[in-house]
């Protein structure tokens, strides 16, 4: 009657016990050191201000600003010459708006070192700003400098008056920072400031995620590799167009499963990467290598797979007076790209309900059912091959069976 | 506090997190629950005749389809619509041709006569898988018995693809009934399972009722009034000699039936108006009381393993069925629905029990579990009566009595699922059957 209820304490016992004592926490130590930075800033503003300016590579972005108010307002220089150094506290605010020009970057592997120490140096301005706030009253001058962002949010009328100076000043400050591509993306966005302040609370919260991206990304030219075996199975039908096919079927693979996972699987990298990290740390690190490649894909459609299931169903036969229907079987077996069945992988992978030769019948029935329907090979999206490369089918017959 | 939440917050992520990755890792899973209930379709091209016996080859080959195809779950496919013909026992199979009319089993044969011997071999093959189901196998025997070695490769082909053994090659012994209802003539007879071969085992000059095949089919028990009172008869089918079992006190009633060894009987004894089971050794006339009290509790059967004893009994004021262990005790009741029950039957394979059901003036052969539970009818008629098992447990032959004074009684089979009820033909009238083991 409670077995139920051993079953789930017990499991929920070894869960913690192995959470405990599985050097889970081996990974969050990261975490939690990262705080601390956070206390340390809070006992002293500021010098953390001092502090955290310089390493927040600030001088990258406070570099372009300046001289650019030294050229383009050279009336105010007088005062800036002591404010240059209170000039970097509002200026780390608008720093995430630079960040904008090196998250372009993140995505080669580079960017981990670099985001690191961009996250670390985000929350302390942030911080800093807030206390400088009122100090920024006895700055109407340096304001002109911050141009960029934080005045038009408070002040909106100013922002139609200083936006076009803004534009003008914005695009050459890409221009001196390094790359010129980067300076269409940037005159861009000021165009729209609400636009670009969203987006930047968003990229600060990839920010996290991108950094354990690198991970599974490096993984990820595996998927295209396999692309490339698809040739053999087309040199089969001719060689001449080879080459041809080739490249084309493999960009769009690789491009297609990116987007997807980026918009609607942060979450779900979030985990992975958690996951990842837990699976390392208990050394179960040496089979994930074929399982990151089953994600890769984009997840089979319930309709996609009610298509599948609908044609193996149809052709299984179910003796329902037979012994056989009250076993229920799940056959495994692998698939290849064209959708037909490894016959020769197909195996029994579990069932309950009866033994002996009751389950070896509904086995060699679901076997034949599968078999008999493929024709010439089940309906499948080729470009999810990833998701279905590998089937497991549960043959129950309980909702036929005669009471 | 907020570190405890924290904490409790980050064991609760890292327990729910791999958990959730997981459910996502791995094959991708699809659940079927609803398939198809149809007969499979089955090709049997005519068994290759080695030695001129084409006409033995084709008579074998019809019987064989006949076996698989009254089952109801094959389907033969029509000679016309094959792609591919056999010429020869030892050719090798053109999976693509079978697959293309869809067979999914394939059985192929060969007939050799020399002499009175006829030998039949056969092959039975899965289309698609492209593989040879089992071993080709060949029986021997005379040309008398072609029936027979037909017979058993149906049992072969039936026992590899379905995975229960089979019921061809098995004989039923039964009443024949012979003139009009206030006049019957009853003969005991044995037939093949499938209505042929019919044998006469006694003559027609008294009431024969009730005939019992032993477990291994070598005798026969039954009630006759040969004496002027019901006497239990034991007749051995190989030479038809009876003898009398000697009388008990009391009158012993209908219904005797063999114990699960052979060695015994279970019958019921009549004295006045009570009636009880007893158990008696063949070998050595000992008896042994079962049931006690004033009802009437007749109608026993074993259970295959002889551990228990089912009958049928109207202790609780109805007639209704009652489980008790192989050496009496106290029984418990397992049958709970409107209407009479009774002549329990225990399935060969132990997980059924086969019953007659009276109720609202009709009558109806059915079976539920060992326990009552699971009570499906699967007939219902005028008179439906005598149900006795198929020795793999599938399928259940009963006796049906037409209404009226012209009505005549004839046998029936019927799919333990309710399914394929077909009439047995036989020479006359017949009751009373009893299906005798797979030989």
């Amino acid at each position: 009657m409670h077995t139920g209820h051993y079953i789930s304490g017990g499991g929920h016992l070894a869960l913690l016990l192995w959470v405990l004592f599985g050097s889970v926490f081996s990974s969050e130590p990261d975490a939690v050191e990262v705080r601390e930075v956070s206390v340390v800033s809070e006992e002293e503003f500021a010098a953390l201000t001092e502090r955290a300016q310089p390493p927040e590579s600030t001088v990258d972005v406070t570099a372009p600003p300046v001289p650019e108010a030294e050229a383009g307002a050279p009336p105010p220089a007088s005062a800036p010459d002591p404010e240059p150094a209170p000039q970097p506290d509002p200026e780390p605010v608008p720093e995430p708006e630079p960040e904008t020009a090196p998250e372009p970057v993140p995505p080669t592997p580079e960017a981990d070192a670099q985001q690191e120490t961009q996250e670390l140096a985000a929350p302390a301005p942030e911080a800093a700003p807030q206390i400088d706030a009122p100090e920024a009253s006895d700055r109407p001058t340096p304001r002109p400098a911050p141009r960029i962002s934080p005045e038009p949010v408070p002040e909106p009328e100013p922002q139609a008056d200083t936006a076009p100076d803004v534009q003008e000043a914005v695009e050459p400050e890409p221009s001196p920072d390094a790359i010129e591509e980067a300076d269409p993306q940037e005159a861009e966005a000021p165009e729209a400031a609400s636009t670009e302040i969203v987006t930047e609370a968003e990229e600060p919260s990839r920010a996290p995620s991108a950094s354990m991206r690198p991970q599974t990304r490096p993984n990820r030219p595996t998927p295209q590799p396999e692309p490339e075996p698809e040739a053999p199975s087309e040199t089969q039908t001719a060689e001449a167009p080879e080459p041809e096919p080739e490249p084309t079927p493999e960009p769009e693979p690789a491009p297609e499963p990116e987007p997807e996972q980026s918009a609607s699987e942060t979450s779900e990298q979030l985990e992975d990467g958690i996951e990842s990290a837990l699976a390392e740390a208990l050394g179960g690190g040496g089979t994930t290598d074929p399982e990151p490649d089953v994600p890769v894909g984009p997840p089979m459609t319930a309709g996609e797979k009610d298509a599948l299931r609908l044609a193996v169903q149809s052709c299984w036969v179910v003796d329902v007076g037979s012994q056989a229907a009250n076993v229920t079987v799940v056959v495994g077996m692998d698939m290849a790209r064209d959708g037909t069945v490894v016959q020769e992988s197909m195996r029994l992978v579990s069932s309950s309900g009866g033994e002996g030769a009751a389950v070896e019948t509904a086995y060699q029935s679901a076997r034949r059912a599968i078999l008999r329907c493929q024709r010439g090979g089940y309906d499948l999206p080729p470009e999810k091959y990833d998701q279905w490369d590998e089937l497991e089918i549960s043959f129950d017959p309980s909702g036929m069976r005669i009471r | 506090m907020r570190r405890l939440i924290s904490l409790c917050l980050g064991l609760v992520l890292a327990a729910a997190l791999p958990m959730m990755a997981a459910a996502q890792d791995g094959p991708l899973r699809i659940d079927i629950t609803e398939g198809v209930i149809e007969p499979v379709p089955v090709a049997i091209p005519s068994f290759v005749p080695e030695n001129g016996a084409s006409d033995m080859a084709a008579q074998i080959t019809r019987v064989v389809g006949e076996d698989l195809t009254g089952t109801g779950l094959f389907r033969r496919i029509p000679q016309e619509a094959f792609i591919s013909s056999i010429s020869s026992f030892s050719s090798p199979i053109q999976y693509a041709d079978w697959r293309a009319i869809n067979a999914q089993a394939l059985v192929t044969g060969a007939v050799t006569v020399e002499g009175s011997q006829v030998i039949v071999k056969f092959r039975l093959y899965d289309v698609f898988t492209g593989q040879e189901l089992g071993e080709g196998m060949q029986f021997a025997g005379t040309t008398d018995g072609w029936r027979r070695m037909a017979h058993k490769v149906a049992d072969q082909v039936y026992s590899r693809i379905t995975g229960e053994s089979g019921y061809f090659d098995s004989r039923v012994v039964f009443v024949s009934e012979s003139g009009p209802k206030d006049q019957r003539a009853k003969r005991l007879a044995v037939m093949d399972y499938d209505g042929a071969n019919v044998q006469y085992l006694t003559g027609s000059g008294s009431i024969v009722l009730a005939p019992r095949f032993s477990p291994s089919g070598d005798r026969v028990i039954y009630t006759s009034y040969e004496t002027g009172s019901p006497r239990v008869h034991v007749l051995s089918v190989g030479d038809t000699q009876s003898r009398i079992l000697p009388a008990q006190a009391g009158s012993m009633s209908f219904a005797p039936r063999f114990t699960p060894n052979g060695q015994g009987l279970l019958y019921s004894v009549n004295e006045g108006s009570n009636t009880d089971i007893y158990r008696m050794d063949m070998a050595s006339g000992q008896t042994s009381q079962l049931t006690t009290g004033p009802a009437i509790d007749t109608a026993p059967s074993f259970s295959p393993d002889g551990s228990r004893i089912v009958f049928e009994s109207d202790r609780s004021g109805s007639q209704q069925l009652y489980v008790m262990p192989a050496g009496g005790g106290e029984p418990t009741r397992i049958s709970f629905g409107p209407g009479r029950y009774g002549t329990p039957v225990w399935s060969p394979r132990g997980d059924l029990i086969a019953f007659t059901k009276q109720n609202a003036g009709r009558f109806h052969i059915g079976v539920m579990r060992v326990d009552g539970s699971e009570e499906r009818l699967l007939t219902a008629s005028f008179l439906d009566e005598s149900p006795t098992w198929a020795p793999n447990g599938r399928v259940i032959m009963f006796a049906r009595e037409t209404q009226g004074a012209q009505g005549a009684s004839s046998l029936y089979t019927v799919d333990v699922s309710g399914r394929n009820l077909k009439r047995v033909t036989t020479p006359d009238g017949a009751s009373d059957p009893s299906w005798g083991p797979l030989q």
